[in-house]
């Protein structure tokens, strides 16, 4: 994996035997809250005690917009949107599909790929979403 | 703690340039210059000041002290502040809050902001590359654009819609000289410009401007010794985003509501009440979610009101009267206090061509961007009132 960062081991897996990639989100023990990315504290009660849950691989797109001009250093045109998991987890990723197939409430899978180069310019991977097939 | 009546005795404002022909000190120093002349005070009756700018893009060291000394400041204390979009609106509030709790009688607050001179054009703005939302590609249009396509598709708004927010906003601007973007607008040229993030085209987002706004408060006494019609701050509050990374509408811009409430509790007045609005317009979607946030119509209805005209000349309220961030440009750090300026001139009835007829009672409104898990990082709004 050199030249490459893994954004971010803490909550992205990437299992080497080919299995399909998976998020891991925080649940509050305390209240139940569940976080994505990681937070360090529960931001609802303030407990310190968060535990790994691993989410669902799949998710519904609640919004999404394909920008032709983003930030600089990136592509056009990219496609990003917010999914929420069953689990009631939002994600904001990128997604890979054609501007044509985009749909609000359209399901979709995580899939991994670079997101941008890091400011070494190392190629930065990390989650991103495609639609089910 | 009870706290004193504010009033406002001095505004002042360069032009929103697309290119100011001045360094970002300067045009600070212009904005607090004008604003003594028009207060008709010394420089040395000022026992505070506050700056806002957005420091993480101008990368300034000791901006306000810069504009202050350069002003001809003898030592009085001046403090920076940066909160995205609503800077300088923060600037007023610490201002404000000096004169209100009794600490000052006179303070003032200035906005400024050269974005030509440090943001490259044609550039989508993003959020802090810190923000987990940034990295991965996040622009301020593209979080704009998801809220409005959800709009859209839960409330029935049409791109025309978002189109005849431009339109309007351009149209208020053709008779404001402080403006640089005065040529009209057809909802055609709005649909047809390019695709920045779909579905806002280049003119449904603001455009970068520079410039600098001033604003000067003190107790009655002083004001009713000035002899201008009085403008009083009735309201100066700021919210802060709540986390939330679970199912939420994007449509409901919940920390404007929360700050809307504390503002007009602290007036005592009521969105009826208000004959003018400066909201935070920086893509068209903005205006169309803050109709709602800010009392105006209920969630869900604002493409009817804008439809109906309720949020123009002749309407309910009269929304972006001077253009708006969509039509005099958004100098960042500077909008806040631009808007108290606008609203002041407003009041005084000194808006010229764009008056906005018999206005007793203003609101601006100007949020930050850019921290994930919230709709906006804060949120400011300022209530006037003659």
């Amino acid at each position: 994996m050199e030249g490459q960062v893994i954004y971010h081991p803490d909550f992205l897996v990437i299992p080497e035997g080919g299995e399909k990639p998976y998020l891991v989100a925080y649940r509050c023990e305390k209240c139940g809250r569940l976080y994505f990315p990681k937070v360090n504290v529960c931001l609802n009660c303030l407990s310190e005690d968060l535990v790994k849950q691993p989410l669902g691989g799949k998710g519904k797109v609640y919004s999404y917009t394909i920008q032709y001009t983003p930030q600089p250093g990136l592509k056009a045109p990219l496609t990003v949107g917010y999914v929420d998991f069953p689990e009631d987890v939002r994600v904001l990723a990128q997604i890979m599909a054609e501007p044509e197939q985009m749909k609000i409430g359209m399901d979709v899978e995580v899939t991994v790929g670079e997101i941008r180069k890091d400011a070494d310019g190392k190629s930065m991977i990390s989650y991103k979403f495609k639609p089910v097939e | 703690m009870n706290l004193r009546d504010v009033y406002v005795i001095g505004v002042g404002m360069t032009k929103l340039y697309r290119k100011a022909p001045v360094s970002i000190d300067e045009l600070g120093r212009q904005a607090a210059r004008d604003a003594l002349k028009d207060a008709g005070i010394e420089l040395k009756e000022i026992e505070e000041i506050a700056v806002g700018n957005m420091i993480g893009l101008s990368k300034t060291i000791c901006l306000g002290q810069r504009i202050g000394i350069t002003l001809g400041c003898q030592g009085i204390p001046i403090k920076n502040t940066e909160g995205a979009c609503s800077s300088s609106a923060v600037a007023a509030h610490m201002a404000w809050e000096r004169v209100a709790t009794g600490l000052n009688d006179v303070t003032m607050a200035i906005g400024v902001e050269c974005l030509s001179s440090y943001r490259a054009g044609g550039t989508a703005f993003s959020p802090d590359l810190n923000d987990p939302e940034a990295i991965h590609g996040m622009t301020m249009p593209g979080l704009y654009a998801m809220r409005a396509k959800r709009y859209m598709h839960d409330h029935g708004a049409t791109k025309e819609d978002l189109a005849m927010i431009a339109v309007k906003n351009r149209k208020h601007a053709t008779v404001n000289p402080y403006s640089d973007f005065r040529t009209p607008l057809t909802v055609e040229e709005v649909l047809n410009a390019r695709v920045i993030a779909d579905p806002f085209t280049l003119l449904m987002c603001c455009p970068n401007s520079d410039g600098g706004a001033a604003v000067i408060f003190a107790t009655k006494e002083k004001a009713e010794k000035i002899g201008k019609k009085l403008v009083r701050l009735a309201a100066s509050t700021i919210t802060t985003g709540i986390f939330n990374n679970s199912f939420r509408d994007m449509t409901y811009m919940d920390i404007t509501y929360r700050c809307a409430k504390k503002a007009y509790d602290m007036a005592g007045l009521g969105p009826e009440d208000v004959d003018m609005v400066e909201c935070h317009d920086a893509f068209v979607v903005g205006e169309l979610l803050y109709y709602e946030s800010l009392g105006f119509c209920k969630h869900g209805e604002s493409a009817e009101f804008l439809r109906r005209g309720d949020a123009d000349y002749g309407g309910k309220v009269v929304f972006s009267p001077r253009g708006g961030l969509l039509s005099c440009g958004h100098p960042t750090g500077a909008s806040g206090a631009a808007q108290i300026v606008e609203a002041t001139w407003q009041i005084r009835g000194d808006a010229g061509e764009r008056q906005v007829p018999d206005c007793k009672v203003a609101l601006t409104h100007v949020t930050g961007g850019g921290v994930y898990g919230t709709e906006n990082a804060i949120c400011t709004i300022h209530i006037l009132t003659s």
